[in-house]
């Protein structure tokens, strides 16, 4: 991570760098080219002028008419201008008399001094072709643009610019003009570019040379510094956090970090927070372990609960006057449904079927209380109604959380078929007759047990026979619910029950209803606890 | 579950919407226990309350056993479902249902 850090930085600072090279040099060498340029140019013009005025009419009369390289005036003009070329620096500087397709040449300074050859130097009177001394087209169109300046009696303002293989030169001319104003010879003022062009370049190269080394020391100082006070202390905290993940040792741990800067505080924010982590695991393994002990003890509630309800099925082996099965099946969270079944004595045989009020461990215990309560109070040849009144007084006395209970119990008489039940606001039981099937039982509500103080239960009569059945069951049957909101309902308990059930055992009654509920249900989860009970009258017991 | 309050001094009247079920029925239990204090007159209006469960036949219990002491408590528009459910646990005997 380090390098690759690193790298970003040097590549990011090196373009950085090229670009501010480049600019600085060209925007250097542009500046100073046209600067020299125009110096230049300046000097070309100024300097054919001068040399033009500074020279007498009467001389140049003497020079270009009949015998003038003879006279004495040559010689004088020849040798100053000799003494200007020299001094001036100037390339070529000559006298001449231009004409529509040649020029003609009658002073061409020379010294040999500065290095001129004089084999090269035009004699006295040299006619030189324009056609033969152009380089190109683009050359001879000069030489015709001067004609016409000097046909015009006037000079260059502006030199004349050629680059070709006879060099860079900057051109001048300017003419001599006579008392008429009119032009009777030129004078051609040459600067050889070419230098000035080499300065320039040599110049161009410097610059680069120069600040590309500047600004590669200033880059390698940067980055040393970088990684200095960047990159080393980042790598620390780095190596600091991956050895702390790896060991996931939290305890204890610190960085220290002495930049004095935002870095630091990234190192001090670290320790902090792992302060804090430290703190915050320990806290969560407290919770963890109490969350567990819990989640144990719950389970244990669970168990205890379930094993409340009688589960050993066949329950009476020994009697074949009736047959009975029942389940439950408990939601995630500990439930408050119950069943209970028992024999009251001989001849009589007690079933419950009830729900408390809410979830959680408060209905578990106010199931057993309940459970408890009405087995202790069935008591034979005890009215029910009177049974579930005295429960009720009871429960209502330890009853601060506002709980109740739905319950519905009934007593069977095995030698006279005589079925006696009360109802504390439970669901209808389906009875079966051979004849009729199953129909749910239209029994007299009642109020809930522990709901209210001073309810008086009333006890009802139904007369059984044999072959008939009773189905007790929770709302957690009616209630189940699908992933579309449906409830399974009485009607769908009811067809269940009178399509498939007719003449089945009480455990495979309750089978089959669980299996209907549980194709009704899908894969939506179960809210409430389900549970069913039935009693089957199978035979008459001997008196 | 949706709990909408209509209050007039020393009346309310609460509208109920969605559920009221074993998760839903601690909230009433919570704005009941808040504003049942000084009360004459509550209503339920069950206008909009598809199901009640066991868990919120405990609150309106309650509520009841609270308004006999101090006032009177109706339960008002209850749908088909929830009317059958006051049947069979006995509840319509001892709430006022209109």
């Amino acid at each position: 991570m380090n390098s690759k850090l690193l790298s970003k930085f040097v590549l990011s600072l090196g373009v950085l760098g090229v670009a501010l090279t480049v600019t600085i040099s060209l925007f250097s060498y542009l500046s100073s080219k046209e600067y020299l340029e125009e110096m230049y140019a300046q000097r070309v013009v100024s300097g054919s002028k001068s040399v033009a005025t500074m020279l007498d009419i009467e001389d140049v009369r003497a020079i270009i008419g009949p015998g003038g390289e003879d006279s004495e005036v040559y010689s004088h003009v020849e040798s100053m201008l000799n003494t200007l070329k020299k001094d001036g620096d100037i390339t070529y500087l000559s006298l001449v008399i231009p004409d529509e397709d040649s020029v003609t040449f009658y002073i061409d300074t020379c010294v040999p001094e500065i290095g001129d050859n004089p084999a090269n130097k035009l004699t006295y009177g040299t006619d030189v072709l324009y056609t033969d001394a152009a380089y190109d087209e683009n050359d001879l169109q000069k030489y015709y643009y001067v004609w016409n300046l000097y046909a015009e009696n006037r000079g260059t303002d502006k030199p004349i610019v050629t680059d070709n293989s006879y060099g860079y030169n900057y051109t001048a001319v300017s003419p001599i003009l006579d008392e008429q104003g009119e032009a009777i010879a030129e004078i051609q003022y040459i600067l050889d570019m070419q230098a000035v062009r080499d300065h320039l370049s040599s110049f161009l190269y410097k610059m680069l040379g120069i600040s590309c080394t500047i600004i590669c020391v200033a880059l390698l100082l940067y980055i040393m510094l970088m990684k200095w006070m960047v990159l080393t202390p980042i790598e620390k905290l780095s190596r600091f956090t991956t050895e702390i993940i790896k060991s996931g040792n939290f305890k204890k741990q610190e960085i220290v970090i002495n930049t004095k800067d935002e870095i630091e505080d990234l190192g001090n924010s670290f320790n902090a927070m792992l302060k804090k982590l430290e703190d915050y695991i320990g806290n969560l393994t407290a919770v963890t372990a109490e969350k567990e002990r819990i989640g144990t003890e719950l389970n244990v509630a669970t168990h205890i609960q379930s094993s409340m309800l009688p589960c050993i099925f066949p329950a009476f082996p020994d009697r074949n006057e009736l047959d009975i099965y029942a389940t439950m099946t408990p939601a995630k969270e500990v439930g408050g449904d119950f069943y209970d079944f028992f024999m009251v004595d001989e001849r009589h045989i007690a079933i419950v079927m009830a729900d408390v009020s809410g979830k959680g461990v408060p209905a578990a215990l106010f199931m057993v209380i309940g459970k408890t309560l009405i087995k202790d109070h069935t008591q034979p040849g005890r009215d029910l109604g009177e049974v579930f009144t005295e429960v009720n007084h009871i429960l209502c006395e330890s009853n601060d959380n506002g709980m109740f209970i739905t319950a519905f119990e009934g007593v069977l008489d095995l030698i006279t078929g005589e079925f006696r039940y009360v109802n504390a606001g439970h669901e209808k039981p389906f009875i079966y007759r051979k004849s009729e099937g199953y129909e749910a039982y239209k029994v007299r509500p009642g109020f809930v047990l522990a709901g209210m103080e001073n309810i008086r239960y009333k006890e009802q009569i139904i007369q059984l026979h044999i072959g008939d059945k009773v189905f007790l069951y929770t709302d957690g049957v009616t209630e189940a619910m699908n992933k579309e909101h449906q409830l399974y309902g009485m009607d769908r308990l009811h067809h269940i029950l009178n399509q498939q059930c007719q003449t089945c055992s009480p455990e495979k009654i309750l089978e089959l209803v669980k299996a209907d509920i549980d194709a009704f249900v899908g894969d939506n989860d179960q809210f409430d606890d389900i549970t069913m009970l039935c009693l089957e009258y199978t035979r008459k017991m001997k008196e | 579950m949706i709990i909408n309050k209509k209050s007039e001094g020393t009346k309310l009247e609460i509208l109920l919407e969605g559920r009221l079920d074993t998760t839903t029925s601690p909230m009433l239990e919570t704005e009941l226990k808040q504003s049942i204090d000084g009360l004459t007159e509550l209503i339920f209006n069950f206008e909009k309350l598809e199901y009640i469960s066991s868990a919120g036949l405990r609150i309106l219990l309650a509520a009841q056993k609270i308004m006999n002491k101090q006032g009177s408590m109706v339960v008002k528009n209850v749908n088909e479902i929830i009317a059958e459910v006051f049947e069979v646990t006995g509840f319509s005997d001892i709430l006022t249902i209109e």
